[in-house]
């Protein structure tokens, strides 16, 4: 997609930002990389309302975002981005210290158990659990739906889907204790560096057995074996440069008309040589025993199995002196540092986060921040989190007619379980799979059918006013004529019963249940962040109105109602 | 009423069968309606003129040396001696070895995965072909021209999502059409019902929407209802209404309208698929019991079964399996994949048969691409040209198409470790089945633009 095919889907440039906010949209014409993140830099400032000035992108203090006090809706709206839900504490807190100082308290907010301490805690260790995920899926649902550190849960969920590990293809002893190993190091790294991540990332024993790096032996001339390509491909495809040579605003390089590849064949078949020798991180004479604590740690490398000779990552040359760990680091560094990856990596959180079709001049403006956070470092995560959610592209409400994007399944189904304070008294959490498209959501937790996540960043619903208008739409991937009806019916379900020992609290519900408009606001509110039209709020609540409100039981079916009604609407399913 | 003479014995039958059905069900109704009711029974429900291709896609990249395999004795020991701990034993081979009705040059033989065994049958009975080192190409191409890179070559190569793209749609991924799309784009009007042109069991695939074409998508077990946009609603039916309204209704924002006309679609078509299946029969047995890949092609079965009632022609068909991507495990899971394939396309052609249609179904299967023939320790990794499988009444089978490449790395057909340039375009089968469905050869190009490059467009898969 061209950079003309896109910028008519921005928002119109908002009336009161000042001059610098310009600046951004002609950064292409800016040679300097420098020139370049300090445009970015006082743009993201600019974002935020203010602009004072200041080159570096600043602490708190300097984010006059904290300046004005948020309304409600916006307050709702701001966490439905940031987090999962608008819960009352969370609503308070944003309105109270504003946007910024929220990210900055989430980003140091404690975490809670582990996953893999949970699952330990639960017994699941035991030798009649050596191939089983059981616990799996329910330590994942206590923490999207539990944990308070709701944005370091709601970025984690993000990097599961552009770092793919799917629990379904991990045929290995200790699967759940991969998985929660994967899921715990996406924690402890999210708000760190883009290097880090993409470290931990590639030596998890998870993902080291989910595209085949574990156990990779080096050639071997004698009998015409080759190094597993497998590893060496994805993690440039999908982690960290894509398919194509990049803009710094995300669009495609192109030479005669044609986009640039980023590697060749031969390329991969070098790198795959670098990714040789590693393996669990314990002795093969434990492994029959009940020690699975290599699943929390990164692979080891062993040697006698790395490749020999020299090896090259794109055109570096990693010489033959180099063992196993050094080679990686030369890797992992020359992959890191590639232009691509902030415009890459960076467009693809927008899409989580905040809109399924950002502006060039949007993904430009975080990747100016991928490149460098105002003090010298790339890659600096909470800086990107922070760029993408209080930019103005985030902050302004969409207005165009391909604004915003569907809410993902999974994020629709845990704002509501917040939004009603589900918990499982019991410590259960026995939501299990989700995945069945046609009796619930069509999408789980760590349960992708590949690597290729639940949906392509690059998709364009075929037959729609969004694929004549090449609007990228990834989460239309999953919607269709069964997991429409699906959703719907999994969560009426829900609304109605809850599940299992996890049951939804109405009790400020009911207390509005005789007026149902106020009820149907603010389910509204807490749920689409002002996104429900007054039409349809009224549409809704005339209906709720048609039950009586005589008994609890009446009182109890307006609530379910509503709510069910609220999370059907269009309005509501595409976040602005 | 003398013009219904005209039509097929087969034909006036339906007809006949569907008036009295459409007059019992509207005595009240003003004549000339019934006839236009019956009019349309007619042409919708013409079994002689029925034709569907099934596209049965293995997601993953299947890996071809282990599908059909070098059987004559030189070859077996080249597979055997670049596969190395790959290889299957050769007298494993020995129960699926294929006696082509036409042999294959140089005294080569091949045999199918001993897993899939079931499949030996229809190959024997004629109704199987297999088609050697199929991909995508954008003109014919020879290792030197890749090599040079001087000829047109697919985007993408050895990418999963772009490949598996450019075998459903001729572009990579971001492709918003397919051939099986654009391929029932020309037959939306004879179809009574345009949303049952092409139904897709298994999600999602670019293949089967083309520029007016929508895919319809619906699980193995059949469509679902909204229960809440039923009757009622946690038991208001005022709210029932309400919620159908707005689920429904036509939207200003392109992504709340795109949710609303699938909604649309699904409320829609439910109760015609529901009824469909309902009153469908099928006595074949399905084994599927962990295995998707047979409970969707049993529900294709029924579908086709129940075609008159889903007032269709023409139609296309899109199920799938994944799993292919084997870059370890691959001697423990692939024969289980396999298995299961080879099953359910057994038990297909055995329902097709059962239901009379054998003749009027074609299934071909396809994948991202193929693999490398050496190892890498305990796998393979992405390739490009690969074997495939053509099954139906109206299948030339019981012989191979194309090529047979040579079984060696660093050969005539490599383009590394064993990855096989194709010598056969996809778009060359894309156009075969085009022929066969009743498109003219004029109008290829509009389907598959890439055929203009290739001047064989019929591979000649079809009797008569």
């Amino acid at each position: 997609m061209t950079a003309a095919a896109n910028t008519h889907f921005a928002p119109p440039a908002p009336p009161a930002l000042p001059d610098d906010d310009r600046v951004v949209g002609d950064a292409t014409s800016v040679g300097a990389p420098a020139a370049l993140a300090a445009a970015a830099a006082a743009a993201l400032l600019a974002a935020c309302g203010g602009g004072g000035g200041d080159s570096a992108s600043g602490g708190p203090d300097s984010d006059p975002q904290n300046t004005v006090p948020p309304t409600e809706p916006e307050a709702a709206r701001f966490l439905g981005q940031a987090g999962f839900a608008a819960s009352a504490s969370d609503l308070a807190s944003v309105k109270s210290i504003g946007f910024s100082r929220w990210l900055d308290q989430q980003f140091d907010a404690a975490r809670t158990q582990s996953h893999y301490d949970w699952l330990v805690a639960k017994g699941k260790g035991a030798e009649a659990n050596r191939y089983s995920l059981d616990g799996t899926d329910a330590t994942l649902w206590r923490k999207l739906i539990g944990s308070p550190d709701q944005l370091r849960q709601r970025v984690v969920l993000a990097l599961s889907e552009i770092f793919v590990v799917s629990m379904n293809g991990l045929p290995i002893a200790w699967p759940q204790f991969a998985t929660a190993g994967y899921v715990d190091m996406l924690e402890e790294r999210c708000f760190g560096t883009f290097r880090e991540l993409i470290e931990g990332v590639t030596l998890s024993p998870a993902m080291g057995v989910y595209l085949a790096m574990r156990g990779n032996r080096k050639e071997d001339a004698k009998t015409g074996r080759q190094p597993d390509e497998n590893y060496a491909r994805e993690v440039m495809q999908l982690f960290t440069i894509g398919l194509s040579q990049l803009n710094a605003d995300g669009t495609p390089k192109t030479a005669a008309g044609k986009t640039v590849d980023t590697y060749t064949l031969q390329q991969i078949t070098d790198l795959a040589r670098v990714f040789t020798g590693w393996d669990f991180d314990i002795d093969s004479a434990d492994v029959n025993g009940l020690d699975f604590s290599y699943m929390k740690r990164p692979m080891r490398q062993n040697a006698s199995r790395f490749s020999t000779g020299e090896k090259k990552v794109l055109d570096t040359v990693i010489p033959a002196t180099a063992d196993g760990a050094a080679a990686m680091k030369v890797a992992l560094d020359t992959l890191s540092a590639h232009p691509n990856v902030g415009p890459f990596i960076g467009r693809q959180l927008i899409q989580r986060l905040v809109a399924s079709n950002p502006s060039p001049a949007y993904v430009q403006r975080v990747a100016a921040v991928f490149d460098n956070n105002g003090k010298g470092v790339r890659g600096d995560m909470r800086a990107v989190i922070k760029a993408i959610l209080l930019d103005t592209e985030a902050r302004q409400r969409s207005t165009a007619p391909g604004g915003g994007k569907l809410r993902e399944p999974l994020q629709r189904m845990i704002q509501w379980a917040r939004t009603v304070g589900l918990n499982s008294p019991g410590d259960l959490w026995a939501i299990g799979d989700t995945s069945n498209p046609s009796s619930r959501l069509g999408q789980s937790p760590l349960r992708s059918g590949s690597v290729f996540n639940f949906f392509r960043p690059g998709y364009v619903p075929p037959n729609s006013q969004l694929g004549t208008n090449n609007v990228t739409a990834p989460e239309f991937q999953l919607c269709n004529e069964s997991t429409v009806a699906g959703y719907l019916n999994y969560m009426q379900g829900l609304i109605g019963n809850g599940v299992g020992d996890m049951k939804p609290d109405y009790t400020a519900d009911l207390a509005l249940a005789a007026d149902a408009p106020a009820l149907v606001r603010r389910h509204a509110q807490l749920m689409a962040g002002g996104d429900l039209s007054e039409a349809t709020i009224t549409t809704i609540a005339t209906a709720v109105a048609t039950i009586k409100s005589d008994t609890d039981a009446n009182k109890l079916n307006r609530v379910k109602a509503s709510w069910l009604m609220v999370m059907a609407a269009p309005e509501y399913q595409v976040q602005k | 009423m003398t013009h219904i003479s005209k039509l097929p014995a087969l034909r006036r039958r339906e007809f006949l069968k569907r008036a009295s059905a459409v007059s019992i069900a509207g005595t009240a109704a003003p004549w000339a309606l019934q006839l236009a009711a019956i009019g349309e029974a007619a042409a919708a429900a013409a079994p002689g003129d029925y034709k569907a291709i099934v596209c049965l896609f293995m997601y993953g990249g299947n890996d071809y040396g282990n599908t059909v395999i070098p059987y004559d004795t030189a070859n077996y020991q080249a597979y055997a001696n670049i596969r190395q701990a790959l290889a299957i034993p050769r007298d494993q081979l020995a129960a699926t070895a294929l006696t082509p009705s036409l042999a294959l040059p140089d005294g080569r033989q091949m045999a199918l995965a001993p897993t899939m065994n079931r499949l030996k049958p229809v190959f024997d009975a004629g109704r199987l072909g297999v088609m050697l080192n199929i991909g995508p190409l954008m003109q014919p191409t020879t290792l030197a021209q890749y090599k040079a890179a001087n000829v047109p070559l697919p985007p993408k190569l050895f990418s999963h999502n772009d490949q598996s793209s450019l075998w459903q749609s001729s572009r990579p991924e971001g492709a918003t059409s397919g051939w099986g799309g654009r391929l029932a784009d020309q037959f939306l009007s004879s179809n009574g019902n345009a949303t049952f042109s092409c139904i897709n069991v298994s999600g999602n695939a670019v293949f089967m929407s083309g520029g007016q074409a929508v895919q319809y998508q619906m699980s193995a077990g059949g469509a679902v209802a909204i229960n809440g946009a039923n009757k009622s609603l946690f038991g208001s039916a005022a709210c029932a209404e309400a919620l159908r309204g707005m689920i429904t209704g036509e939207r200003q924002h392109w992504m709340e309208q795109e949710l609303n006309r699938v909604t649309a679609r699904s409320v829609n078509a439910q109760g015609t698929i529901t009824t469909a299946l309902s009153t469908a029969t099928l006595q074949t047995p399905f084994e599927t019991n962990g295995n998707g890949l047979a409970s969707q092609l049993q529900t294709v079965a029924r579908l086709i079964g129940a075609r008159a009632s889903l007032g269709v022609q023409r139609q296309v068909y899109f199920v799938s399996i994944g799993g292919f991507d084997l870059h370890d495990n691959l001697m423990s899971q692939q024969p289980v994949l396999l298995g299961n394939v080879a099953s359910a396309m057994a038990s297909f052609d055995a329902a097709l048969v059962e239901l009379g249609v054998a003749q009027n179904v074609t299934t071909f299967t396809a994948s991202d691409f193929g693999r490398t023939l050496s190892s890498n320790g305990d796998g393979s990794d992405h390739g490009w040209g690969s074997h495939h499988l053509v099954m139906g009444g109206a299948v030339k089978g019981g012989r191979f198409y194309g090529t047979a490449p040579t079984v060696a790395v660093s050969g005539p057909d490599d383009v590394g470790q064993g990855r096989l340039l194709p010598t056969t375009s996809v778009d060359q089968l894309a156009a075969t089945l085009a022929l066969w469905m009743g498109v003219p050869a004029t109008d290829l190009p509009g389907i598959l633009p890439g055929i203009v490059n290739f001047t064989q467009k019929d591979l000649g898969l079809f009797t008569g």
